[in-house]
């Protein structure tokens, strides 16, 4: 029994059931007790997903060719980026922390952008197969959003440490920028999905 | 269908917000988790004693907030240098150096969205402690709901681990007494997400109103 084929939804915000009037095209209504817009399906979903995950692909290019974050030393100014980040690691022999940013850093933006892509296209081409584990899919990217904000945050540890007057120095990259727009926008793109749209697809008989 | 508009009021009929199905919770009120028969999501999970656990969670929340603030969270030693860091510290060097963006990314999701939301929570599950339903409730439910994504607390611990072995090899890191309060604030805060249950609340609300006669 689904909300949709028996015009009513759900308010997103307290889970009220409300019913949709079918003079505004059934689609759009406030909520009559928390006030939040109640849609069948969020307006415009896809294309303000297609649009989001393009733009921090896009962002994704920057983010890891500019340096993260620059070290200014009387020596001299060092910079790195997210790459050279996790081989310092490497090097120095701190798997634990080179596999915890590698995994914030690198694997779950991307696999992020692939789980919206392929959500995404399947939802397009209506494809009717594996509703439950896209769902999983997108529930997964829900979770994962935030963490690769850890990077992020070690550039503005490392600011906020490693500041010695005009002997030594750090300071945020163009890259951290980037990186920065990276997650919130893909964290926008996840929540711009509607996952309904997975389970609106019928069977083919 | 009949039924349908018999529970138009939506007490016992929910609607999964991941998939769209309807199902019939025939008592919401037994203490445990509540799935959607079709695709399994997580609807809602109750136990007893929100109210208080939601409130003594918020004090504490508030408390360990206040102690992670008013202590230098790491002291950093090298060479006879040191510089002391609070929560604050990396966002004012970040304005400093013009990096708005970043400064107000980490200003918000660390600090602000934090702080609005323990004290929203303490003031809305304050008053209901006391059995005073605050007209600002729907506020405070809705402003829970949509900042839930942009606290990233947990995400910063994880940073400030990092952070620290990265700095250990650079000089002395000396962690603070912030430090404690903080990783047990990131721990008071997941429970705070574990109890949150809106649905009592909600209900609550809807109740007072209809003895108001507003609907």
């Amino acid at each position: 029994m689904r909300a949709l084929e028996h015009g009513y939804s759900a308010c997103r915000v307290c889970h009220q059931l409300v019913r949709l009037p079918k003079e505004q095209g059934g689609r759009y209504l406030l909520c009559p007790r928390c006030g939040e817009e109640v849609h069948a399906r969020k307006p415009n979903s896809i294309q303000y997903t297609w649009a989001l995950v393009i733009a921090s692909m896009l962002f994704y290019i920057p983010a890891n060719v500019l340096p993260m974050m620059h070290v200014e030393t009387f020596a001299g100014t060092q910079s790195d980026t997210i790459i050279s980040g996790v081989l310092y690691f490497l090097e120095t022999g701190s798997y634990l922390i080179a596999a915890v940013i590698f995994i914030a850093s690198i694997i779950v933006p991307i696999t992020k952008l692939l789980i919206l892509i392929y959500l995404l296209v399947s939802v397009q081409r209506k494809d009717p197969m594996h509703k439950k584990s896209r769902q999983k899919l997108y529930d997964l990217t829900e979770l994962i959003g935030k963490w690769s904000m850890v990077d992020v945050y070690v550039v503005a540890l490392m600011i906020a440490l490693v500041h010695f007057g005009g002997l030594t120095q750090i300071k945020a990259g163009a890259g951290a920028n980037y990186f920065l727009l990276v997650v919130i926008i893909t964290m926008i793109a996840a929540m711009q999905f509607d996952p309904r749209l997975i389970w609106d697809i019928k069977e083919k008989r | 269908m009949k039924r349908l508009e018999e529970l138009e009021r939506g007490e016992h009929l929910i609607c999964c917000h991941e998939c769209d199905e309807l199902s019939y919770v025939s008592d919401p009120y037994r203490s445990g988790r509540y799935n959607c028969p079709n695709c399994g999501t997580l609807l809602f999970r109750h136990r007893k004693g929100l109210v208080e656990k939601m409130f003594a969670l918020s004090v504490a929340a508030l408390l360990l907030l206040l102690l992670t603030n008013y202590f230098p969270f790491l002291s950093f030693k090298v060479a006879g240098n040191t510089s002391e860091a609070n929560f604050f510290t990396s966002a004012i060097y970040l304005f400093e150096d013009e990096q708005f963006l970043l400064a107000i990314a980490v200003l918000m999701t660390t600090i602000i969205v934090p702080l609005i939301r323990i004290v929203l929570s303490l003031a809305l599950f304050g008053a209901l402690y006391y059995g005073y339903l605050p007209s600002y409730a729907p506020f405070v439910l809705r402003a829970l709901h949509h900042s839930l994504p942009w606290g990233m607390i947990d995400v910063l611990l994880v940073g400030v681990f990092v952070s620290m072995v990265k700095l250990v090899k650079m000089g002395t890191v000396i962690p603070g007494i912030s430090l404690w309060s903080f990783t047990a604030l990131v721990f008071v805060i997941a429970a705070m997400q574990v109890v949150y249950n809106p649905h009592p609340v909600w209900e609550h609300i809807d109740e007072a109103r209809r003895k108001k006669g507003v609907i």
